[in-house]
């Protein structure tokens, strides 16, 4: 333990994640919330609109002709009458205009109304997404403002039967859910791949040794010389006991199984390097096959994790800074694993989202426009003055899309440039780096 | 040492680099508009071609022109409105492309930024321990 407490490294999460620039990103991602929300309620009035227009065309072919006040210019009406009831000319767009009944009218009202209410749906989809990444940057300023430091070791190959002695008390570090991550997963990225694939070779071995009743050469393997070797198997070991000791752990979430067993497991640890050595020959038989099941249970585990299990993650990494079992932590980091690529999914997926929607944007604006020409062909086409209302309406809109430009094409920009972050082979990604890109996309630094 | 007029060529290097880079910028944002642009025009069409297509033969179509309302045949209509549809998808992969280019330049122009500013820091810290 000594020997990885001279090589770690003390940082601290301040400096990594300055506390201004945090608080700058959270307050940045809550002004395009707000935008969003202008939006919004942009849509829905377009949505009402649309309503009282499909009431409206409704309502005319009632009588022949209507009584109307009809505007004359921009401050005149005149009394006059509204014939030909059942004859609208709808615009389309592109200035294509159709003569329709009042029934076919409604048909076209009714579906840009879909339109509109599926790209509003799209639109809360996008600040669901922002009201998360808000809510992280808040976690993240606060966890910088409260000091708490990154530890980063470099990893310590350890003898087996070195173990015992290293339940140790925790370093002096301040508390933090994210050390032991960083400890263990920027360590043993290389490990694990290497790791794995000593497991496959020394997997054939031990079946070919079995059948030829070598158990003692494997136990002598497992005490000695392999070091390796003798710590996969026993982490596989406890899995399967995990496995072994309740059925009821099928009803509960692997993760717990995981969690619950992590308090226990340095005893359990110990426990088992007896029982190897005294387990007969068929329970190892059982042991290969069980191999099988635990790499099943690591996808069944990621399958069941969530970005809200982050919370179950700090508690085990937690766990983990107490016992200052790496084997553990090796477990934890081969579930994290498979549910950090579901994190980076979940993320890419948010970005490729966020891309798209800019341009669904611009639909609704076209069709609000036509929904107001469209009004105006109804009071018998006094153009001049409704095209000025439109032409109005129209510079804001695009003054607002063109607001919503800049700070697009950098986010899209980086989006496109830093989602493909290099990846370890099996996709270990510490939590951080994570964050380090969200952070660096938003305040637009270069990585 | 001839030092200082180094230092003082390094950062006219720098500066007009950093202007380089800002017109690359600037080209990139506008072909974004311009492609928003484009983007937009080409919905609306899709959406008048979904709703030609659902036409009968004989409705009557017209075109605004200006403060004219024209009569259009309904196939010419449709003609029309899909050549405009080839048209702007043709045009966007063009900006796509030329996009790319941009910011594929800019790339190359922030790199030599960057090395540009690290050898007038490497200068700066020479001649501050000398």
């Amino acid at each position: 333990m000594e020997e990885a407490a001279k090589k770690g490294r003390v940082t601290p999460l301040a400096s990594l994640f300055p506390v201004e620039e945090a608080h700058k990103a959270v307050r940045r991602v809550h002004e395009t919330l707000s935008e969003k929300e202008a939006e919004l309620d942009q849509f829905r009035g377009f949505i009402s609109d649309n309503t009282n227009l499909i009431n409206l065309v409704q309502k005319l072919p009632e009588g022949l002709h209507h009584n109307i006040m009809v505007p004359f210019g921009k401050a005149a009406f005149f009394p006059g009458r509204l014939i030909h009831t059942n004859e609208f000319l709808v615009l389309l767009g592109e200035g294509y205009h159709v003569e329709r009944t009042s029934k076919q009218t409604v048909a076209i009202l009714k579906r840009r109304g879909k339109a509109l209410e599926s790209q509003v749906e799209s639109l809360k989809a996008t600040m669901q997404d922002l009201k998360a990444e808000a809510s992280f940057f808040g976690i993240t300023a606060s966890e910088a403002a409260e000091g708490l430091v990154e530890i980063r070791e470099d990893y310590v190959e350890e003898n087996f039967t070195e173990r015992e002695s290293q339940s140790g008390p925790p370093k002096e570090h301040p508390p933090s859910f994210s050390e032991a991550d960083k400890v263990k997963v920027a360590v043993e990225d290389e490990e694990y791949s290497r790791m794995m694939s000593r497991l496959d070779e020394l997997e054939k071995a031990e079946l070919e040794a079995e059948y030829g009743n070598e158990r003692h050469e494997d136990i002598g393997n497992v005490a000695v010389s392999d070091e390796e070797y003798a710590r996969m198997m026993s982490r596989l070991d406890e899995l399967e006991k995990e496995e072994h000791e309740a059925e009821f752990f099928n009803e509960r979430d692997e993760d717990n199984a995981k969690l619950a067993v992590n308090d226990e497991e340095y005893a359990r640890m110990i426990a088992r390097l007896d029982e190897i050595e005294k387990k007969p020959e068929t329970e190892r038989d059982n042991e290969r096959d069980e191999d099988e099941k635990i790499k099943a249970n690591f996808d069944r585990s990621s399958d069941q994790t969530s970005l809200d299990k982050i919370n179950r993650f700090s508690e085990s990494r937690k766990l983990l800074e107490q016992t200052k079992d790496k084997k553990s932590a090796t477990e934890e980091t081969l579930s994290k694993r498979d549910t950090r690529k579901d994190l980076t999914d979940q993320l890419n997926c948010t970005g490729l989202t966020v891309q798209s929607r800019p341009e669904e944007m611009s639909h609704g604006k076209g069709l609000v426009q036509s929904i107001m020409k469209s009004t105006s062909l109804e009071k018998a086409l006094v153009l001049p003055e409704v095209k000025e209302n439109v032409q109005a309406a129209s510079s804001s809109r695009s003054e607002v899309s063109r607001n919503s430009v800049p700070t697009n094409p950098g986010g899209a920009q980086a989006l496109g440039k830093e989602w493909s972050f290099p990846q370890v082979d099996l996709g270990l990604l510490p939590r951080i780096q994570n964050r380090d890109l969200i952070v660096a996309r938003l305040l637009q630094v270069p990585l | 040492m001839a030092s200082p007029a180094a230092l003082r060529e390094l950062q006219r290097e720098l500066e007009t680099k950093a202007d380089d880079l800002n017109k690359i910028q600037k080209d990139i944002s506008k072909n974004h508009q311009v492609r928003k642009k484009y983007t937009i025009q080409l919905g609306e069409n899709e959406l008048v071609l979904k709703e030609l297509d659902l036409l009968s033969e004989d409705a009557n179509v017209y075109k605004l022109i200006g403060p004219v309302l024209v009569k259009q045949d309904l196939a010419e209509a449709n003609a029309n409105v899909r050549k405009r549809i080839e048209y702007m998808s043709a045009e966007l992969k063009r900006l796509d492309a030329t996009l790319q280019d941009l910011e594929d330049k800019q790339n190359s122009k922030r790199d030599a930024v960057l090395k540009v500013q690290q050898r007038i820091q490497s200068r700066q810290a020479g001649k501050a321990k000398a």
